[in-house]
C-alpha cells in the first residue's frame, strides 16, 4: 500500500476524531462568533470608532476573528500529537512500515482542512449579518478569502507541527503557542487597523505573517475601494512562500515525538 | 542443516543518556520458534524489542531480522504488541483495526475478512463496534494481539503481552495465538512471567543488565537443578544460617526472593525438618514444588538489592 493511502487513512481518522468531538467542533465556531457579536457591537456602539474606512467595527473584526479561529484550530489539531502519544496509538503508527513523515503529512493535512473549514464557517456565518463591501464581487471575494485561509492554515500547521515535534509536554506546547501567536494576533490588524499606528507597532505588524492573512481577508470581504495595508500581491506572495517553506521545514525535521522504547 | 535464524544479534549496545540499556547483547532466534526473553525490569528486554521492531537504531553491534538490518520496510513483516496498549480510546475496535490495516498495507479487499477472522479468533466479535476505551484490560490486550497479527507478520514481538491480564484472559489469549500459530511464525516474547514462558516458549534467554547470560530450552536450563523447589517463608535469616543450608547434603541453589528463601533439593521430605530445627519459630511457611524455570532463572539472575554475597 502506498504512502498516500496510509496518509489518507490518518487524515480520515483525524477528521473523524474532530467530528466526533462535538464540543470542540461547536466551540471552535461559536466562540469566534460570540466575540464578533459582543466585542464588535460593544466597540461599534460604545466607542464609535471613526478611523475605519468602511462598515462598522463588527465587520472590520471578522477578518481578525477568522485568523484567530485558524490559530486556535492549529493549536488544537497539533495537540493531537500529544494525545496520540499519551493514548499509545503513536506507537502503532511508528511501528508501521510508514515513515514518520507520512504520518505527519496525514495528520497535518487533516489539521489544515479542519482549520480552514472552521475559519471559512466563521466567515460565512458572519457575512449575512455584517456590512461587507465585497469590492471584487462576492464570488471572487470568497475565492480570495478561501485561498488566504488555506495558505494561513498550511503555515500555521507547519509552525504548530514544528513546535509539537520539539516540545515534550502538551502544557509546554500550549504555552509556547499562546506566547508566540497571541501577541502576533494583536499586531496583525486583527483587532485594530495597523496603518497610522506608532512606527514600532507598524514595524512589528510588517514582520508578522498573520498581518498578511488579515490584510488579504479585509481586502476580500470588508474593504471598499481600498488596496489594503500591503496589497493582495504582497499578501499572497508572503503567505505562499511562508506556507510552503514552514510546512516543508516542519516535515523535513525528524519529529521527537517518537516512542522512546524504554 | 540448521534452519536460517529469524533474528540474529551480535554484541548489540544501546544507551539512554548515561544509562546502558543493552551492553554486548547477542542471541540467535530460530525461525518458527517461540523465543522468550526473561529478565528483571530494566534489564533491556523492551529496548531490544524496540530495536528489533526497527523503531530505534543500534548504537553499536549488529542486528538482523530475516537477514536484513532493521529498516522501515521490514516493519511490514513484523507485528509488535507493546508493553502498554497502542490504541485510541475514542476509536471503535473495528475503526482501530481498519486504520492499522491500512498503515500496514493490508489490501482493502482482504482487510474486512481478516478483521472478522481475528476478532473471532480472539473472542472479540461482539465488541467490534465498541470504543476501545470501554474494553476491559484483558480485552484490550487481545485487541493488541489482533492488531499485531492483522498483516500476518512473519515475526511477532510480544513485550509483556499479558501484564495485568487475569488467568482466564491469559489462557484465552495464548490459546488463541498458539492454536493457529505453531511453527508458522517466529514469536519473540519478552516477559517477567516465568511460568508463562515455561509453558509457551521453545527457547528462552535470561537477560540481566543488558546482556544475555544464559540461553537454551526450558528443559535444558532446568537440567542440573535438584528435583524439588522449596519456598520458605523465613523471617530474617542470617547469612550464617543460609550458608549452612547451602552446605547441607542435598541442597544446591539457595536464593533470596523478597521475604522468602528458595532452595532446590533432591528430597524435600528429609530436608525441610532440618530447617525447623535450624530456625525454630522463624519459619512461617514452606511450599514444595517441582523445580521450575523460575529456579533456573534465579540460579542465573542476581536479584536486585538482595544478592547474597558468598552464596554458592
Amino acid at each position: 500500500m502506498s504512502a498516500a493511502a496510509a496518509a489518507s487513512a490518518l487524515f480520515t481518522r483525524d477528521i473523524r476524531a474532530v467530528v466526533k468531538s462535538r464540543s470542540q467542533l461547536y466551540s471552535s465556531i461559536f466562540t469566534p462568533l460570540l466575540i464578533l457579536v459582543f466585542l464588535g457591537n460593544g466597540v461599534s456602539e460604545g466607542l464609535a470608532p471613526a478611523n475605519l474606512t468602511a462598515g462598522n467595527f463588527t465587520a472590520y473584526l471578522v477578518a481578525g476573528v477568522v485568523v484567530m479561529t485558524s490559530v486556535f484550530s492549529a493549536t488544537f489539531s497539533s495537540a493531537s500529537y500529544y494525545r496520540d502519544r499519551d493514548s499509545g496509538i503513536l506507537r502503532m503508527f511508528l511501528s508501521s512500515p510508514q515513515s514518520p513523515r507520512v504520518i505527519l503529512l496525514g495528520k497535518s493535512l487533516a489539521g489544515v482542512l479542519i482549520g480552514a473549514l472552521q475559519a471559512l464557517a466563521v466567515l460565512l456565518a458572519a457575512a449575512p449579518f455584517v456590512e461587507f463591501e465585497w469590492q471584487y464581487g462576492v464570488i471572487t471575494g470568497v475565492l480570495i478569502a478561501i485561498a488566504a485561509i488555506v495558505l494561513l492554515n498550511v503555515m500555521l500547521a507547519g509552525v504548530a507541527q514544528a513546535l509539537a515535534s520539539r516540545i515534550q509536554t502538551m502544557q509546554g506546547f500550549h504555552l509556547v503557542m499562546n506566547l508566540a501567536l497571541f501577541p502576533a494576533l494583536f499586531f496583525s490588524g486583527a483587532f485594530f487597523p495597523v496603518d497610522g499606528l506608532p512606527i514600532w507597532l507598524e514595524l512589528m505588524s510588517r514582520v508578522n505573517p498573520l498581518s498578511y492573512a488579515v490584510d488579504a481577508l479585509e481586502l476580500a470581504a470588508y474593504a471598499d475601494g481600498s488596496e489594503g495595508f500591503f496589497g493582495l500581491a504582497l499578501d499572497f506572495g508572503v503567505l505562499g512562500v511562508l506556507a510552503v517553506a514552514v510546512y516543508l521545514l516542519a516535515l523535513a525535521r525528524v519529529p521527537r515525538l517518537t516512542y522512546s522504547g524504554k | 542443516m540448521q534452519p536460517t535464524p529469524a533474528v540474529e544479534v551480535h554484541d548489540l549496545s544501546y544507551s539512554y543518556g548515561d544509562r546502558r540499556a543493552l551492553d554486548g547483547f547477542s542471541l540467535s532466534v530460530p525461525a518458527g520458534s517461540v523465543f522468550g526473553l526473561l529478565g528483571p525490569n530494566g534489564s533491556g528486554k523492551s529496548t531490544f524489542v524496540t530495536m528489533l521492531a526497527a523503531m530505534a537504531p543500534p548504537a553499536s553491534g549488529s542486528l538482523s531480522a530475516f537477514g536484513q538490518p532493521p529498516h522501515s520496510a521490514l516493519r511490514a513483516r513484523i507485528g509488535t504488541v507493546f508493553q502498554e496498549n497502542a490504541s485510541d480510546p475514542m476509536m471503535t475496535v473495528s475503526e482501530l483495526l481498519r486504520l492499522a490495516g491500512r498503515l500496514f498495507g493490508v489490501p482493502r479487499a482482504a482487510l474486512e475478512p481478516r478483521i472478522r477472522e481475528l476478532l473471532a479468533q480472539f473472542g472479540l466479535s461482539d465488541r467490534a463496534g465498541e470504543l476501545t476505551g470501554n474494553l476491559s484490560g484483558g480485552m484490550r490486550r487481545r485487541l493488541e494481539m489482533c492488531r499485531a497479527l492483522l498483516h500476518n507478520p512473519e515475526l511477532l514481538l510480544l513485550d509483556e503481552p499479558t501484564t495485568g491480564v487475569d488467568p482466564d484472559e491469559r489462557r484465552a489469549l495464548w490459546d488463541a495465538l498458539l492454536r493457529r500459530d505453531t511453527g508458522q511464525r517466529t514469536v519473540v516474547l519478552a516477559t517477567n512471567d516465568l511460568a508463562e514462558a515455561d509453558a509457551v516458549c521453545d527457547l528462552v534467554a535470561f537477560i540481566q543488565a543488558g546482556r544475555v547470560i544464559a540461553t537454551g530450552t526450558p528443559a535444558a536450563l532446568k537440567q542440573g537443578l535438584r528435583h524439588e523447589s522449596v519456598r520458605v517463608g523465613w523471617e530474617s535469616p542470617t547469612a550464617e544460617q543460609l550458608r549452612m543450608v547451602a552446605e547441607w547434603a542435598g541442597g544446591s541453589e539457595v536464593t533470596r526472593d523478597g521475604g522468602f528463601v528458595r532452595i532446590t533439593v533432591d528430597d524435600a521430605s528429609t530436608f525441610v525438618p532440618r530447617l525447623f530445627t535450624l530456625a525454630p519459630g522463624a519459619i512461617r511457611s514452606v511450599t514444595i514444588e517441582k523445580a521450575s524455570l523460575e529456579d533456573a532463572y534465579f540460579r542465573h539472575v542476581t536479584r536486585r538489592g538482595d544478592a547474597m554475597a558468598g552464596m554458592p
